[in-house]
């Protein structure tokens, strides 16, 4: 006979308010097998917690049942209590009474049975519960950072300063990511690349990262500690290890009226580039769609004039196999794009502001550009569609953001300080001109943020309305914006030379598609999803994976840098461990009964069921059996229910265990 | 006027009359958030058809005209509410004292006929006699607001009360009063003082 | 042979104290003389310019102020003032004075002289409960009021902006309680006690008054108050004179006297009703006094 101990928790209110927890407790003494029971304010608590020790010993209990809140919230608490007072902690388990109960009730009284019940049940499986020991697996101390952004380039050099290896992976020709392409930075003003490129080089140099730009991942296979990542090095039609870095190529290539994109299409480059002067590495990459040589065969100048002999048009892509322990996910974000036919985006409209129809309606990044003092300009502020200083520039915010119906619910975070900024690089570069902004609400939540803003608006006379446009048009070489003023209540018309839209930071292009890879989660606009918003911030619910910066959702330079050495730290806390242990509740088959259908392999989530030869002593194939390697398998116990000759058990869910669960109602 | 679509450029903005509303307060109107405190505590703003944060609004627009053309600032009682519980430290009620300056300056466009007419009685009783001389000031209003029987029936009553004088002596000294309000007028045709 | 006086005082009584309001000349006369203290009136003073003249005209108020202040210079003492509005104005010209070197240009070039901006100014009731002290005034006190209920209005000029009247926080004052308290009343807690009455629009706009005043006497009495003290001849007219109006509009009995604050300190200090000015207001105070035995 079972000697199982009942604790019933009143979770201050959240529970007693609607299960007459006494009656549960009392209730549950009755039940066969369970040898106390008894019910708390705070299971949770210290006392509580003693409470539990207490009643083991003095009872000489065999099993723990705490009936409370979610096992996802204190599972971990009550078995680490049950295994200091000497029981087996998988002989401790949790009924839920909060969430799957007094929460979602009113009537007492049936809350109350339905308690009892949960109580009932869990009893029975607790009973026929048996000790487990964790499992361990080793750790790989090498990280994968996917993304070379700022976000990226952090985490990596945090890792790499560490004394762990690194592998870097960076989709463009160069990392740098969108804050190379920043002019100056909110809120000191501080320009971009001069704080951006010194990290550049260091990753380029640091002996413990290994650099592979203008490459992507193909697959990735393991699980924590030992992760096996494909990377598909794109052919670059260039040996990395052959070039100098001249420059000889791209100034003589044939083919230079390619739109840059690292410009926002407003300057120029050649069809062999290097995307921008301060590139890292500072190889150049042919483009193979804009290349002469690859569209006709007719050119190769760019291999003629190649001291070094580095250009080979016959290069093909590479897949490298790299093993890792952790990976940290920075792939970042990108601006809806306002020329985008909007059957591409989630942001249905914006009709209304020209889908890129009007020249000098430019977005935010656009507008770095033209600040930027590397930038097609050179710094001037001049309008693309004839090349003239705008004397009265309107920004609009929240275009695509918070625009439930229209666009994303969400607001994009970054648009209300870097708007400011921008009126505050007008002023400066244009002294006599004249910045108005139409916003909604002006949000700037961060360290001298306000500040930043209300200097852009007092000292730097940008003119804040509070409102949004409606339409914007041409007149007479100008873009008529029709808005309006809420705060005064009328409606508004400026003359404007140069509209400039603070369009939604959305998730980058093919974020989804990486995610499945990875095996994370992430939600309905591709953002990637933390394990706790709160309480992990920088996990995934995906052990070994870790997240940085704005593929998490729309972030700023200090938040994402935070963020960065945040997931780093996690990392390292990874690494500083031989061995991980990991929850013993996992698939286990019986290979005397399992007949080698391998159903099972086929729904495993986890590609954790591996196909393993059975020989007799003289080495003959007696036959083949489904295995599941520990360290993958997830306990989901997709297997359990698929296996027609049920030769498949999870531990701590056994048929037994759910059988007599489902009897005792 | 006061629906009007509003033309913003650096033509429209009148920055010059922000400027003097600013030298005359000696407060910024751009430290404003519009938060609306102003108007929250103004026990006059059901009275207006722009309330005090409206006419900030609008000076922050250099929409001085929109404000001219209404008659909000002829119903600040000067309270100070405002300018107490400003979080910015905009002192609305000087804003309003200088925006009826220059309105007063600019001959009234901003119209309230009895709050004028009774501000100008009350001024040219300093002038003429010295101290208020407040059965004057109350006969006088009626008479030039057209609203004869105006608290028709207080009248007497204060009168046999003593509250109301019906004689008033003028001050000994009114040379040197009369003298403060021709040097300021002679100040102002030099252009020593706005 | 007079006898010896505690401390002397100028006197800038305004013109509504000559006037509408000398029933509060009148008592502050009746209560510094029972205190024993001296009030000379600043001779050939005239009219400070009030809200009128700084609403359209700062330079000219603050002139007319500025010269008022010069002939204050040639009586002796602290310059006591009763009015909330004279206080308010001649504060804030001081205070303009002292922190702004062009307006002090512009006003001395106004009134062709060097303005003194020295000589304290000091309202009624900081002379009461400041420089003579509560527990000197507790002690003479000889009719105490007890079981009168008053509400306190301290109106708008008495303490705003905060750095001008630096009388009492501007929030929160207590300093009419604190005196009332000295005095054996019993101060009510109300809402009302800082919003405005609708001050000058009394002229001009006697609609405006009826709305704010009405406010303001609804509080008072829903507060339980028997009367509402005030300190500016104003908040009195408009409380006082427009209170049948009042009433009249909204369909309420308010029939609340309404104090100055010197004529609630003089009954106390036993000066005679007679000589308190009480024949003079509209709502008559004196079957209230009575009912109370208070005279």
């Amino acid at each position: 006979m079972s000697r199982i101990g009942v604790f019933v928790c009143h979770c201050g209110e959240n529970i007693s308010r609607t299960v007459d927890v006494e009656r549960v407790a009392g209730e549950a003494a009755q039940l066969p097998g369970v040898a106390y029971s008894c019910d708390y304010k705070y299971m949770c608590s210290d006392p509580g917690q003693n409470l539990l020790k207490k009643a083991l010993a003095e009872h000489n209990l065999d099993g723990v049942l705490v009936a409370a809140c979610s096992p996802r919230m204190h599972e971990k608490t009550f078995r680490k209590a049950a295994q200091s007072a000497g029981l087996n902690p998988y002989l401790c388990d949790m009924g839920n009474i909060r969430e799957h109960c007094s929460w979602v009730h009113e009537d007492r009284e049936a809350a109350t049975a339905k308690a009892s019940d949960i109580v009932k049940l869990m009893v029975e499986r607790v009973k026929r519960g048996k000790a487990l020991a964790p499992i361990t697996v080793p750790v790989t101390k090498r990280a994968l950072v996917i993304g070379g952004g700022i976000a990226g380039i952090q985490a990596a050099l945090d890792i790499a300063d560490a004394g762990k290896e690194v592998i870097l992976v960076e989709r463009e020709p160069s990392i740098g990511g969108h804050m190379a392409q920043l002019s100056e930075t909110f809120p000191t003003l501080d320009c971009s690349q001069c704080i951006m490129t010194p990290k550049m080089v260091d990753v380029a140099n640091h002996p413990n990262i290994t650099l592979y730009t203008y490459a992507e991942i193909e697959k990735v296979d393991g699980y924590i500690g030992n992760f096996q990542v494909t990377i598909r090095r794109k052919a670059r039609s260039v040996v990395e290890d052959k070039c100098t870095g001249c420059g000889v190529c791209t100034s003589k290539c044939p083919k230079k009226k390619i739109p840059n994109e690292f410009d926002q299409n407003l300057g120029m480059r050649s069809a062999i580039y290097v995307p921008f002067p301060q590139a890292v590495p500072n190889t150049p990459v042919i483009d193979r769609e804009n290349c002469t040589m690859f569209q006709s065969g007719k050119c190769g100048v760019c291999a003629k004039v190649c001291g070094p002999q580095a250009i080979d048009y016959e290069q093909q892509d590479t897949l490298v196999v790299e093993a890792v322990g952790a990976v940290v996910v920075a792939t970042g974000f990108k601006l809806y794009s306002i020329d985008r036919k909007p059957e591409e985006s989630p942001i249905k409209g914006y009709g209304e502001f020209g889908y890129g129809l009007i020249p000098d309606v430019i977005d935010g990044l656009t507008f770095e550009r033209l600040a930027s003092a590397s930038g097609p300009t050179g710094g001037k502020i001049l309008r693309p569609s004839d090349g003239k200083e705008p004397r009265q520039v309107v920004f609009i915010q929240c275009v695509g953001s918070r625009a439930r119906e229209k666009g994303i619910s969400y607001c994009s975070k970054i648009c209300c300080m870097y708007t400011a900024k921008h009126t505050m690089l007008y002023r400066h570069k244009v002294h006599d001109g004249q910045a108005y902004v139409f916003y909604m609400d002006a949000r700037t939540p961060g360290k001298g943020y306000d500040e930043f803003w209300r200097r852009a608006v007092e000292v730097e006379d940008a003119v804040y309305i509070r409102g949004m446009v409606s339409r914007l048009y041409q007149r007479d070489g100008k873009i008529v914006v029709m808005g309006s003023d809420t705060l005064v209540g009328v409606q508004v018309e400026i003359e404007a030379d140069l509209v400039v839209l603070a369009t939604a930071v959305q998730a980058q292009d093919g974020a989804d598609l990486l995610a499945q890879k990875l095996g994370i989660s992430y939600d309905k606009y591709n953002f990637y999803s933390e394990a706790h918003a709160k309480l992990k911030p920088v996990e995934c619910a995906t052990a070994g994976i870790y997240l940085a910066g704005a593929c998490q959702g729309p972030k700023d330079i200090p938040d994402t840098v935070s963020q960065a050495s945040a997931a780093a730290a996690k990392v390292i806390t990874l690494f500083s461990k031989d061995q991980l242990e990991r929850d013993p509740v996992v698939a286990k088959v019986n290979e005397k009964y399992c007949v080698g259908c391998l159903q099972c392999k086929k729904v495993c989530p986890y590609g954790a069921v591996e196909e393993k030869e059975i020989r007799d002593r003289q080495g003959n194939l007696v036959k083949v059996v489904a295995n599941v390697n520990a360290g993958v398998c997830g306990g989901c116990g997709t297997c359990q229910a698929t296996c027609p000759s049920k030769s498949v058990e999870l531990d701590g869910y056994t048929d037994e265990q759910i059988m007599a669960m489902i009897e005792a109602l | 006027m006061k629906n009007k679509l509003m033309h913003l450029s650096n033509e429209t903005i009148n920055l010059d009359f922000v400027n003097k509303v600013e030298k005359l307060s000696g407060s910024s109107v751009r430290r404003c958030m519009q938060c609306g405190k102003c108007s929250a505590g103004c026990p006059m703003a059901t009275f207006m058809e722009h309330p005090p944060n409206r006419i900030v609004r609008l000076l922050q627009l250099g929409q001085g005209k929109r404000i001219l053309a209404g008659r909000s600032i002829w119903y600040c009682a000067s309270c100070e509410t405002c300018t107490t519980r400003c979080p910015n430290t905009v002192n609305l009620a000087a804003i309003m004292d200088a925006l009826r300056k220059l309105s007063w300056d600019a001959d009234g466009p901003s119209k309230e006929s009895y709050v004028q007419l009774a501000n100008r009685l009350f001024i040219e009783n300093i002038r003429t006699y010295g101290r208020q001389y407040e059965m004057r000031l109350g006969a006088v209003f009626n008479l030039r607001s057209g609203r004869l029987l105006k608290d028709f029936l207080l009248g007497p009553k204060l009168i046999s009360r003593g509250k109301l004088k019906v004689f008033h002596q003028k001050n000994r000294n009114l040379d040197e009063i009369e003298a403060i309000f021709s040097r300021i007028e002679e100040m102002r045709k030099k252009g020593e003082a706005l | 042979m007079t006898p010896k006086k505690l401390k002397n005082y100028s006197y800038y009584p305004g013109c509504s104290l000559h006037a509408s309001g000398r029933e509060y000349d009148i008592s502050t006369r009746a209560l510094f003389k029972a205190l024993n203290i001296g009030l000379k009136e600043v001779p050939d003073w005239f009219c400070c310019g009030a809200t009128p003249a700084h609403n359209v005209d700062e330079l000219l108020s603050l002139s007319l102020c500025a010269k008022n202040l010069v002939l204050a210079e040639e009586v002796e003492g602290d310059l006591a003032v009763a009015c909330a509005a004279c206080f308010s104005r001649l504060k804030t010209t001081q205070h303009h004075l002292k922190v702004d070197d062009e307006k002090r240009a512009q006003v001395e070039k106004a009134i062709a002289g060097p303005a003194t901006i020295a000589k304290p100014v000091k309202h009624i009731l900081e002379i009461l409960v400041r420089d003579l002290g509560l527990a000197k005034l507790e002690e003479s006190v000889k009719k105490p009021l007890f079981g009168l209920k008053v509400a306190c209005y301290y109106g708008c000029l008495l303490t705003r902006p905060p750095e001008v009247p630096e009388l009492d926080d501007c929030e929160d004052p207590s300093i009419m309680e604190d005196l009332l308290r000295a005095l054996g009343a019993e101060p009510v807690s109300w809402s009302h006690r800082m919003e405005c009455c609708g001050a000058n629009f009394t002229l001009s706009r006697p609609d405006v008054v009826l709305h704010l005043s009405d406010a303001i006497l609804r509080s008072a009495q829903a507060a339980g108050a028997d009367c509402v003290m005030v300190a500016c001849p104003l908040c009195h007219g408009n409380l006082d004179i427009r209170q049948e109006a009042i009433e009249n509009r909204s369909q309420e009995k308010y029939d609340l006297p309404i104090f100055y604050i010197t004529q609630l300190a003089a009954l106390a200090m036993g000066v005679d009703d007679d000589k308190l000015g009480f024949d003079s207001v509209i709502v008559d105070p004196r079957p209230m006094l009575m009912d109370k035995e208070l005279i």
